[in-house]
């Protein structure tokens, strides 16, 4: 139990993190002033303090929030769909011959297709709703998460296996008692490098097929020459997937504390 | 704490199971074993047979590459034979089994799982109700002076810790036979030494039969009751040793002592010839 750390920040903490945020300060910095000196034309850079205006309108009257959650739910419900799918593909191809033989190929040669390039196929197939857009972030997060499990899964120390084998586990018993669980952290690696596949999938869509979002909120940005809205919604994205890396991180670490 | 000190005052629960225990011993027979990959053959073990009698102590030595850990992996189930029977108390083997039990020289602990946690692995698999997994694996732990290390993860432990942890694992769901692929290969020679001490105090209280794989000729003659020594590739059995020491005496008087010279100048020069080119093969 670490009872020594306190929960409220102490003045070094804000000073340590001022000092790891740097370079970011600077830059936000040198936006502003390249902006307000117009450098820039404004259309093409708006100064950053116009930026954060109009953040702050579009959160307070709750279209931000609307549109953060749509992006975020398609995002999520495609990346869950494609953990659940993935994960079993990949340990199951690793485990079991006649299931490596039928999807290790495929795998192969699906992992490094660029997904976007489904955008307007998926449009053709499953229209521009909710779930032509889950299907392709499910389709797009799958691969890393597949390849991940599958190669997690192939590693894992086959003296753990006849150990446990030795002691009584029978072969139905094998996956979940042993080979899921030693292969959890290059699983949960996978789902990590898929979180932002599913965010940038969700994006595109959305800026191609509209129906809300984050997206669809930057590319009407363009559209009506509001370039505040466009770099609104680019903070907000941003927002959205540091959020999730982050969320992800945490539940890595409380899954994995024995790593 | 509360929870050991109950534990420590009721070991005759445990022991119990231990005192029926005779039986435990393994009858190999003719056994071969050949790895074909492609069209190579490469005969691994052949025309090996021994009889291990219950709560012998036999250290395998041999040079490297002979195939000793080949046979303790069949014994252990985890290889087919070619041809030949390896049976437990006679009846075949038929993979791996619970009358039998492993320790790695890797450890092979379960990372996700603390010490506790892999020690009642085994009893979980048997069913053993909670109260009583946390009773029996406690006791082990003790034994193995694990205690206070319950809740640890292997990556928190030393290498010397961790084996204990794996000998706790492998004694609380009280397999008949151990089954050792040089256990104490990777420590160093302090934590070696206490650990074989400890080895040999196990051995004794709980009557197990262990088959003790090493390329250690001091290891084996200190710990064992027979040598076999194996020849060079394709490994067979060249000869066995019996060891006649007198135990009672300390580490230190023990290892000085004529008996044992003599005994492990003998494994040694048997050892020598088929690790000399030129050799017998």
């Amino acid at each position: 139990m670490d009872v020594t750390r306190t929960v409220g920040l102490d003045r070094n903490d804000v000073i340590a993190a001022a000092k790891s945020i740097y370079s970011l300060v600077l830059l936000l910095l040198l936006w502003e002033f390249v902006a307000q000196y117009d450098m820039v034309h404004s259309y093409f850079l708006p100064p950053l303090s116009d930026v954060l205006a109009t953040f702050y309108e579009l959160t307070a009257d709750g279209t931000m929030l609307e549109h953060a959650y749509l992006t975020f739910r398609r995002a999520m419900a495609g990346l869950l769909l494609a953990c659940l799918l993935g994960i079993v593909v990949g340990v199951l191809a690793a485990r079991n011959r006649i299931m490596g033989w039928f999807w290790d190929p495929i795998i192969e040669v699906g992992y490094p297709v660029p997904v976007i390039a489904l955008v307007p196929v998926f449009m053709f197939w499953f229209g521009t709703g909710d779930l032509s857009k889950i299907m392709l972030v499910a389709v797009g997060c799958f691969w890393p998460v597949a390849i991940n499990a599958r190669n997690a899964t192939r590693e894992v120390d086959e003296n753990l296996v006849w150990s446990a084998r030795m002691m009584g586990t029978s072969d139905r018993r094998l996956l979940r008692r042993v080979v899921v669980p030693a292969a959890a952290p290059g699983i949960i690696s996978g789902v990590q490098i898929a979180l932002p596949i599913a965010l940038i999938v969700t994006f595109v869509f959305e800026m191609v097929a509209g129906g809300g979002g984050l997206g669809h909120l930057e590319i009407q940005g363009v559209r009506s020459f509001e370039s505040a809205q466009v770099y609104a919604s680019l903070i907000a994205i941003m927002i959205v997937g540091f959020t999730l890396d982050r969320g992800l991180r945490y539940l890595r670490g409380r899954l994995l504390v024995w790593t | 704490m509360n929870r050991t000190q109950t534990h420590r005052q009721h070991p005759s629960n445990a022991e119990s199971a231990h005192e029926t225990m005779v039986d435990g011993h393994v009858t190999i027979t003719e056994l071969e074993k050949v790895y074909e990959s492609g069209d190579e053959r490469t005969t691994a073990i052949e025309d090996f047979s021994v009889t291990v009698p219950s709560g012998e102590f036999l250290g395998v030595v041999g040079p490297s590459g002979c195939g000793k850990s080949t046979l303790l992996y069949l014994v252990a189930g985890f290889l087919e034979q070619t041809t030949g029977t390896i049976a437990v108390d006679s009846d075949p083997i038929d993979g791996p089994g619970t009358d039998r039990g492993v320790v790695f020289q890797d450890y092979a602990l379960f990372p996700w799982r603390t010490v506790m946690g892999n020690v009642t692995y085994g009893l979980e698999e048997k069913g053993v109700g909670k109260e009583k997994r946390q009773a029996t694996a406690q006791r082990f732990i003790d034994m193995m002076d694990l205690d206070g290390f319950e809740d640890k993860y292997p990556k928190e432990l030393s290498g010397g810790m961790k084996q204990r942890v794996a000998l706790a694992r492998t004694l609380a769901y009280d397999p008949k036979i151990l089954l050792m692929d040089e256990p104490f290969g990777a420590l160093d020679q302090p934590l070696r030494e206490s650990l074989q001490d400890h080895l040999i105090d196990i051995w004794r209280e709980l009557e197990k039969t262990v088959i003790f794989i090493t390329h250690d000729v001091e290891e084996a003659v200190y710990l064992s009751e027979r040598v076999l020594i194996m020849t060079r590739h394709p490994g067979t059995k060249k000869t066995t040793v019996n060891i006649e020491l007198d135990r009672t005496q300390p580490r230190e008087e023990l290892v000085l002592s004529d008996e044992y010279t003599t005994t492990k100048n003998d494994v040694w020069q048997s050892l020598r010839e088929e690790t000399t080119p030129g050799g017998e093969h």
